[in-house]
């Protein structure tokens, strides 16, 4: 308990920097939002707009402190502002709206690709030298280097151009009605197939990679040995003894993956029109929307240490040894 | 040039990529796909298809306030008074019949055409265009020279000016317009959604609205019901232009107009029969600006040297893969083609690729060689400078590095620099920066482009921010020029002040223009017929222009 509590302690003060360097950071960037907005319509708008559009979108001219203040207040009673590039979308409005498919996307394609690169690394470190151990890691890693731009944009020409296996663009069908019909699950899950299976083959060789080296490490301990000579049957030795002792750095990887998770695949999200916030926060930055990037940042941050909060307390029930740290 | 450059900049070089992986995952391959050659079945019902490469999602919000406005609200939903078409230099009356400029120019009076209702079924009074100015002026400003806007009856509204300004016809007569029995009830109209808009436009009504489509049906109490030939509007959202290109590629959409890089093979190829695509040189000219407060940019000489060094058909062919044309010395676009002086237009000397004058210019100037090929300014330092171009913007950066290349051959060191746009925005806007390519005003009128080029009234000192003429020349000659423009009564006086704006424009050489910006735009004709075309230029291609009123009610199913 006291473990978790100063962990706990370590987390708010992390929180209060990350969001500190979030509010700090965008306006450190050069100009500000109406100016570019203006330096975006390449002079379709008028010179003289700007400051009624500064004052309509409330652009801050206030001393950096009392924003500050604002800004803390803001995040405590959870009021993140009105976005400034989705005029005059409120910012949780604009997250809620997407989160979901970035969730979606992203937490699907983690599970998938820490699941079968953990399992696939089981058994190639199990067959050291065996068809998968000589033959997966090599292809994956290949996969894995290939810009991953090019490759979802080939996957999709394959796939969903030539083959006509996969739909195109988007979340779901235009015009399907959105609901919890099998109809319109089928037809998300149908969107989401080659997405998320862009995402696995370029992430599955590190999980793969990772899980098999240490679990070779852990195959030449002395209790697996001993196990052996107690005659258990291979696949018991393989999971209980093995496995369970390698997971642990696969373990932390998957929970910082998922706090990750939340900021959005902004690649996937350019290339099949998906509905994240990735995208979102890419526009964001570059339309200097302070509230939006706000919003967005907190988001991952929170999410992050969340998720890494819920790693440490998963430790203490794994790993004995952190219990007595 | 409509779209916004940092977000389409962004993505020229992801196009790049894409095109690339296209043709390495078999670009051969014909499009199979039902949605283009086989669906004959029914046209009537055939929505016309068009992505939005910038929203990756939209929002239910059809306010025209808003800064970014969704799609087709101004285009389909909202008419304004009148069309101009800068493809043929053309002006449609549209919500008014007729217009007349008061003698002293300092009024101008519409009279509004019978029978426009709005898609509620109420008619279209002087007071809806009224109130409309007063929104616009209370919410958005500008329209600084405009003193009130007042409904003379039900169908005449005379706008006064504060001085005779004749550039306004056009600013006011495209503003769309809307219904003051909607708006007046409305508590908070900047931030109001508009969710289910009133509009005079073809296609007014919201359907099946979606994060990522909606469709636009018909407006029941349309005007003019007989152009209503197809059954509606549908926008998809993309973020970015490759999945954009994507689906024009593979024939999902009718209608794109975002950036195809090598259209010829990546897109019209696919279906020579059907697909066309069209780049008037409409848009925006894009100058190469030198900061005059900075020596030696503020020695006219050098900048005609530095101008003549450049050789824009490389710059047009190898920069923007050939979609731009070169600019001329009157400084204008292909916009403003029937306002070119053709004395000055046929006798160009400083816009056209002349080394060896350009190296006489600068030797005469005073700026010699050094025994390096390296000239030096007047003061003994090296004539070096940078060139500054946002870094996401590949096709302008390729712009940048040409004329780097070019400048070598007299002697001249040119530096690229390409941080992020708001960097380099923000030195162009303090006057920081030593040169960069940069897009200029793009009106009906070439009052704006001459005034921001050389108008005194436009010139901040460095340091304050300014947000147009970055380069910061003032002409006192031009400035009584551009006093006369705006006085000018009827456009045969306007032309003639134009005329010798060009002279000045020519003798002072203010800016250094590259080239005319391409309004992009492709088709498919496989559902609808009727498109603009070279041919035809009754409108451009853009499907976000005031122009595109006239192509939506234009087209028509394929039989």
């Amino acid at each position: 308990m006291r473990f978790i509590l100063r962990r706990l302690g370590f987390y708010l003060i992390a929180f209060w920097a990350s969001i500190t360097l979030n509010f700090l950071l965008p306006r450190f960037m050069p100009g500000d939002p109406v100016s570019r907005m203006f330096a975006r319509t390449q002079g379709k708008m008028q010179p003289e707009q700007i400051d009624a559009l500064r004052k309509l979108l409330g652009v801050d001219d206030r001393p950096i402190w009392e924003q500050y203040i604002d800004y803390l207040h803001n995040i405590v009673t959870g009021n993140m502002g009105i976005s400034i590039s989705r005029f005059p979308a409120p910012v949780t409005e604009v997250i809620a709206a997407q989160i979901g498919w970035t969730l979606l996307l992203g937490g699907t394609a983690l599970v998938i690709a820490a699941v079968a690169g953990n399992l696939l690394g089981i058994l190639a470190a199990w067959r050291r030298g065996g068809a998968i151990d000589s033959a997966l890691p090599p292809v994956l890693i290949f996969i894995g280097s290939f810009p991953y731009f090019w490759l979802a944009m080939g996957a999709l020409y394959l796939f969903g151009v030539i083959l006509g296996w996969s739909p195109l663009r988007h979340a779901f069908s235009d015009g399907a009605e959105p609901g919890f019909t099998s109809e319109f699950l089928s037809d998300v899950g149908a969107h989401l197939v080659l997405p998320a299976l862009t995402i696995v083959l370029v992430s599955i060789g590190g999980w793969m990679l990772g899980m098999r080296n240490t679990m070779i490490a852990t195959n030449s301990e002395d209790y697996i040995t001993m196990a052996e000579a107690k005659g258990l049957r291979p696949g018991r030795i393989m999971f209980r003894y093995a496995a369970r002792n390698a997971m642990l750095p696969s373990v932390t990887s998957f929970g910082m993956s998922l706090g990750f998770v939340v900021g959005g695949a902004m690649l996937t999200e350019v290339v099949f029109a998906y509905p994240g916030v990735g995208y979102q926060l890419l526009n964001a930055v570059q339309g200097l929307d302070y509230p939006l990037m706000q919003g967005l940042f907190l988001t991952i941050t929170a999410a992050v240490l969340l998720a890494n909060f819920m790693v440490d307390v998963l430790y203490v029930r794994l790993d004995p040894r952190v219990r007595n740290n | 040039m409509t779209q916004p450059r940092f977000l389409r900049s962004a993505r020229i070089t992801a196009a790049g990529l894409a095109v690339g992986a296209l043709m390495l995952t078999g670009c051969s391959a014909t499009v199979n796909k039902s949605g283009t050659s086989s669906s004959t079945s029914d046209n009537t019902n055939a929505m016309l298809t068009i992505p939005r490469e910038d929203m990756s999602t939209f929002d239910r919000n059809f306010n025209p306030f808003a800064p970014a406005v969704n799609p087709m609200v101004n285009q389909a939903i909202y008419e304004p008074l009148l069309v101009f078409n800068p493809a043929k230099g053309d002006t449609t009356p549209w919500l008014a019949t007729e217009w007349k400029t008061a003698a002293d120019g300092k009024s101008i009076t519409f009279t509004l055409r019978d029978g426009v209702k709005w898609s509620d079924g109420k008619p279209l009074v002087a007071d809806d265009v009224a109130y409309t100015f007063e929104l616009q002026k209370k919410l958005k400003g500008g329209y600084e020279y405009l003193v009130g806007a007042t409904a003379e009856g039900t169908n005449k509204v005379t706008f006064t000016f504060n001085k005779p300004w004749s550039p306004a016809l056009y600013e006011v007569g495209q503003l769309p317009i809307l219904p003051k029995h909607i708006w007046s009830a409305i508590a908070d109209p900047a931030k109001d959604a508009n969710a289910t808009p009133v509009g005079t436009g073809p296609y007014t009504e919201v359907d099946s609205f979606q994060a990522q489509s909606y469709t636009l049906k018909k407006n029941p109490n349309y005007w003019q019901p007989e152009k209503q030939k197809i059954a509606g509007i549908k926008m998809l959202a993309m973020s970015g232009n490759d999945a954009a290109n994507l689906a024009s590629v593979n024939g999902d959409v009718d209608w794109s107009t975002q950036f195809i890089p090598n259209i010829e093979k990546t897109f019209i190829s696919k279906d020579k029969e059907h697909r066309h695509y069209w780049f008037p040189p409409t848009g925006a000219m894009i100058n190469w600006q030198l900061n005059t407060t900075k020596a030696p940019f503020n020695d006219p000489k050098v900048r005609k040297a530095l101008s003549m060094a450049v050789d824009r058909d490389q710059v047009t062919k190898i920069g923007m893969s050939g979609y731009a044309q070169p600019a001329d010395c009157t400084g204008l676009s292909g916009n403003y083609e029937k306002w070119k002086n053709p004395a000055v237009k046929d006798n160009c000397s400083w816009t056209k690729l002349n080394v060896d004058e350009a190296n006489k210019v600068l030797d005469e100037a005073g700026y010699p060689k050094g025994a390096d090929g390296k000239r030096t300014l007047k003061d003994g330092t090296p004539f070096e400078f940078k060139i500054s171009v946002g870094a996401s913007s590949s096709d302008w950066l390729s712009v940048a590095n040409v004329i780097s290349q070019n400048l070598q051959a007299v002697g001249v060191t040119a530096k690229v620099d390409s941080p992020d746009w708001a960097s380099v925005v923000a030195g162009y806007e303090q006057g920081t920066f030593d040169s960069g390519i940069v897009w200029s005003a793009n009106d009906p009128s070439p009052f704006k482009y001459f005034n921001n080029a050389m108008g005194s009234a436009t010139v901040k000192p460095v340091g304050t921010k300014t947000f147009d003429n970055y380069h910061r020349f003032g002409d006192p000659k031009a400035d009584a020029l551009l006093q006369d423009f705006v006085a000018a009564g009827d456009e045969a006086k306007q032309k003639d002040v134009a005329y010798k704006l060009q002279e000045e424009y020519n003798d002072a050489a203010p800016l250094v223009p590259l080239f005319s910006g391409p309004e992009w735009g492709d088709y498919t004709d496989v559902h609808f017929t009727g498109w603009p075309s070279q041919d035809n230029p009754y409108a451009t291609l853009s499907d976000r222009s005031p122009t595109t009123v006239l192509i939506l009610t234009t087209l028509e199913p394929r039989k």
